[in-house]
């Protein structure tokens, strides 16, 4: 796929993104909220693809956006709640919350811009036009053999994803987890069945006597 | 093994104060009893060593070691202290089994009476037997806290209690002067050692720095012994039972000073000891003794009149001191130990069977009611007032005969005062027990008990013969004593002019039939006896101007940074700052969640800038 | 291309978006819904990292792998979470954060 189409579909999709994030915190509904998560989650999962991270992209869509969504809805409507009314005093938590937030993403967001070489992309597009020569895949080994810790290159554009002959993103992937992090992923399930046995614990009913 | 039996001079008495303080405390016979076979044990201890034990040097503990210097805990195993150690343990000894008919009947706790005499007798044995100043000043410390405690044994008494505070500040006074000489006899011979000291001085002889930590360490003295600006203690010391004005008061605790100087005269040599501090010692010594004599000649109470005599003798010895004739001074702090001892025993004795009376114009007839004990009580007198033949007389010789030597003003003084105390030693005699029983209590008086005669006993005989030179010989705590003989030369008919000028006043004055049976001493109306009286008013100056005057400023000054700065702006303020901070940060536990979740990320926040600002 | 401060830009925001859902809201249940977008925020700029540090066009697969943890333990999160908020409404009959004061009183 052209370079220039994908970074312009990731502004799309994350623009997309961000707006129904905005939903979620803004409609006073919690199903809409719910649902308006669900198209967040949806279009993160899209970035994800357009990144080159397929099988987090999937695992995005299935567990996100299937099990965690359709569990939040589930309780939701079990639990019958109504629109949230505004209370007295509440705007002050409202301003805070904005302001809070947006300092919070003031401050990433310069620090992310004030890495090494990030001001050369003005438009990304632009930039994009000019070296779309340079940006071309290039066969492996033809390129830089370090990691991009120097400071010209951190900063720039995402290498692009070039896989070998045989070898896909999932299959590293499971490479990676099955075998360094195996133990890891052991702990982890623990980790999830104790989360599954907790909420059977809270969740059911108390036995009052 | 055995070479550390020495110890057992301090071991002995301080685990028996320990038993009775901590385990006898509701058992005071026994309490008692453990004193008193410590006490004997100490003596009989003593006593080996002198008949000629050889135990080897005892091991000295070593504190702690700084670089060069370390501070070690040793025992001094010479003539000097281990006949000084006879002096305190055999008089200890007697006062411990006098002190047991004395408290019978007291309603009092024993048990702390006789824990305050064992700590006594270990923290005096530390003083006597140490082989260093460091040593020496815990001794010094220990002995003026045990003083504390048995001066104030009737603490419910507010006279006692007071006397007893008096004497432990009054002698922190002099305390602090001697720390100080102390260090500056550290940094002059290099060494606290007593056995280091000779040939290691750092300066010539003579030098004004020597000057100064000799008169520093003088200062001790002057509190222990008594001298003159700090010598109000000891009379209201005699607020304590007075077994224990024997022990210490009389004849132990305040000879230390003495004992010490003469100590640091042995050890230094006598080249150390500069003119001027010479001078001084002997200056305060005689002025101690001239205006102690004084006010002795106008007290009513007995214990009084001899608590003056007592400061008056002290004089005697510092002036010998002064005079460097250690050896009359050494002579005078033995043979004064016994009979001082002996009189104040003889009085004790006297105060008891008259049920507690001390004036002794209540007193009268008493020769008749309890004849042994009196003459017990004149054998110390004709001892005190040096009539030839006793030990006094011979002690009292070389002291003046030293002063006949080498200063003519201080011989003039030394007979004076001779003279005032044949005079006031008289009255007290022809007014105690001449004539008829003036009140009910001295009819009523009896004969002591035989706890408290055996003591008596045995001091009269020492007071008798401990001045003759094959006594003396051997036990004068000084090495090499050898008693003078009496020649017949102008300070023997000095001494005998006084006695019979002084006996003679006081039998014109107090002899007279009409003032036998008189209840008030005839001289007490005029100016000089009531200012005699009033202890020439030494006291008065120092509560008025010293504790009223620069005490109430200085505690107004403290009250105020107590009050003002401490109380208001530390204790309130830091309260009030407390209690508005809490109200504040009270606030931010609201209860609600939004608010936990914004302060919770308001603080990632502020991380986050530190790290992206400083990294 | 996209360059990686842009990424990172879109997570910010993201998590700002979270953030102030979490702050703001007092339904319990969108509160959740916001710890679930900031957790998504973080996975972004994870993924964003791991193309950026890749050597020879492939991505860095450690950086995937924890990506893939937060995804599993946002799902315990959310089980135990969505128990909590059930149990929460039985005993006080409504899910707003605001009636949660016992500890304060």
């Amino acid at each position: 796929m052209n370079p220039a189409i994908q970074a312009i579909l990731f502004y799309i999709f994350a623009l997309g993104a961000l707006a129904s994030a905005l939903g979620v915190v803004v409609l006073r509904n919690p199903v809409s909220s719910a649902l308006s998560l669900a198209c967040c989650l949806a279009f993160v999962a899209a970035i994800f693809f357009g990144a080159g991270a397929t099988f987090l992209g999937i695992a995005q869509l299935i567990i996100y956006a299937g099990a965690i969504l359709v569990l939040i809805l589930f309780i939701v409507m079990m639990l019958n709640v109504k629109d949230e009314k505004p209370a007295a005093g509440n705007w002050f938590y409202c301003i805070v919350g904005v302001v809070v937030a947006a300092m919070m993403a003031g401050t990433i967001s310069s620090a992310a811009l004030r890495l090494p070489g990030a001001t050369k992309g003005r438009c990304p597009v632009h930039v994009l036009a000019e070296h779309a020569n340079e940006l071309s895949p290039v066969p492996r080994g033809a390129q830089a053999t370090h990691p991009p810790t120097t400071p010209s290159e951190y900063g720039g554009m995402l290498p692009p994803v070039s896989m070998k002959e045989g070898e896909s993103d999932i299959s590293l992937l499971g490479k990676t987890l099955f075998t360094h992090y195996n133990m890891s992923i052991v702990i982890l399930s623990f980790a999830l069945l104790a989360g599954a046995l907790g909420a059977v614990a809270v969740g059911r009913k108390l036995h009052r006597d | 093994m055995m070479q550390n039996l020495p110890w057992l001079f301090l071991v002995l008495p301080l685990v028996a104060a320990a038993a009775d303080w901590l385990v006898l405390a509701r058992k005071p016979r026994v309490a008692a009893c453990v004193s008193i076979v410590s006490a004997l044990a100490t003596m009989a201890l003593c006593i080996a060593y002198l008949c000629g034990l050889q135990t080897g040097a005892p091991n000295s503990y070593v504190w702690f070691p700084v670089q060069e210097f370390d501070l070690s805990l040793g025992l001094l195993m010479d003539a000097l202290s281990m006949k000084m150690m006879l002096v305190v343990t055999g008089i200890g000894a007697l006062v411990h089994i006098f002190s047991l008919g004395y408290m019978k009947g007291d309603p009092s706790n024993q048990s702390r009476y006789f824990a305050g005499l064992s700590i006594f007798m270990f923290s005096m044995s530390c003083i006597v037997l140490a082989n260093s100043l460091i040593l020496t000043f815990i001794g010094w410390e220990m002995v003026g806290f045990s003083s504390y405690l048995l001066i104030g044994h009737w603490y419910h008494k507010d006279s006692a209690a007071d006397a007893a505070k008096k004497a432990f500040i009054t002698n922190r006074v002099g305390d602090f002067g001697f720390l100080i000489g102390i260090l500056l006899t550290l940094g002059l011979f290099g060494s606290l050692h007593y056995a280091d000291m000779a040939g290691h001085m750092k300066v010539e002889a003579g030098s004004p720095v020597l000057t100064a930590a000799l008169l520093c360490l003088f200062c001790g003295a002057v509190g222990k012994s008594a001298q003159f600006p700090l010598h109000v203690w000891l009379p209201d010391a005699m607020e304590g039972p007075t077994p224990v004005s024997a022990l210490i008061h009389a004849a132990t605790m305040v000879a230390a000073g003495v004992y010490m100087l003469v100590r640091l005269q042995v050890s230094m040599g006598l080249d150390a000891f500069t003119e001027t501090a010479c001078c001084v010692i002997a200056g305060i010594g005689a002025i101690t003794a001239l205006l102690s004599a004084l006010m002795a000649t106008q007290q009513d109470d007995i214990k009084r009149v001899l608590a003056y005599s007592t400061l008056s003798q002290l004089g005697y010895m510092m002036m010998a001191v002064g005079l460097l004739a250690g050896e009359a001074a050494m002579f005078h702090l033995y043979t004064h130990a016994w009979f001082k001892a002996l009189l104040f025993l003889a009085a004790g004795s006297i105060i008891v069977c008259c049920h507690h009376e001390q004036d002794i114009w209540k007193m009268g007839g008493l020769r008749r009611k309890m004849p042994l004990t009196v003459l017990c009580f004149l054998a110390g007198t004709c001892a005190l007032i040096a009539v030839p033949g006793f030990s006094g007389f011979f002690s009292k010789e070389s002291i003046l005969e030293a002063a006949w030597e080498r200063s003519m003003p201080l011989f003039v003084l030394g007979v004076v005062v001779a003279a005032l105390t044949t005079f006031y030693m008289v009255r007290l005699c022809l007014i105690a027990f001449c004539g008829d029983a003036r009140t009910h209590e001295a009819e009523q008086a009896q004969e002591a008990s035989p706890t408290m005669l055996v003591p008596l006993f045995i001091l009269a005989v020492l007071a008798i013969i401990s001045g003759y030179g094959f006594v003396a010989d051997q036990l004068v705590p000084y090495a090499g004593f050898h008693a003078p003989n009496t020649e017949w030369g102008v300070t023997l008919f000095a001494g005998l002019g006084s006695l019979v000028a002084g006996g003679g006043l006081a039998w014109l004055l107090y002899g007279k039939k009409n003032t036998l049976s008189g209840q008030t001493d005839p001289l007490g109306a005029n100016l000089v006896s009531r200012a005699l009286r009033q202890r020439l008013y030494i006291d008065a100056f120092y509560d008025h101007v010293l504790v009223g005057g620069v005490q109430r400023w200085f505690a107004c000054l403290i009250s105020c940074l107590d009050d003002g700065i401490i109380r208001r702006l530390i204790g309130q303020g830091l309260a009030l700052l407390t209690a508005w901070a809490g109200r504040l940060l009270g606030r931010i536990q609201g209860g609600s969640l939004c608010g936990y979740t914004m302060l919770a990320s308001l603080g990632v926040f502020i991380l986050m800038l530190i790290l992206i600002l400083l990294f | 291309m996209t360059p990686l401060p842009h990424y990172l830009i879109f997570s910010a925001l993201l998590f700002s978006i979270g953030l102030g859902g979490a702050i703001m809201r007092r339904n319990v249940l969108v509160v959740l819904m916001g710890l679930e977008l900031m957790l998504t925020a973080a996975n972004v700029s994870l993924v964003a990292f791991s193309r950026a540090q890749g050597l020879e066009g492939v991505p860095v697969y450690d950086a995937q792998v924890l990506a893939l943890f937060v995804m599993a333990i946002a799902a315990a999160e959310v089980a135990v979470g969505l128990a909590l908020i059930v149990a929460m409404f039985r005993a006080r009959r409504g899910v707003e954060s605001t009636s949660l004061t016992s500890l304060k009183d």
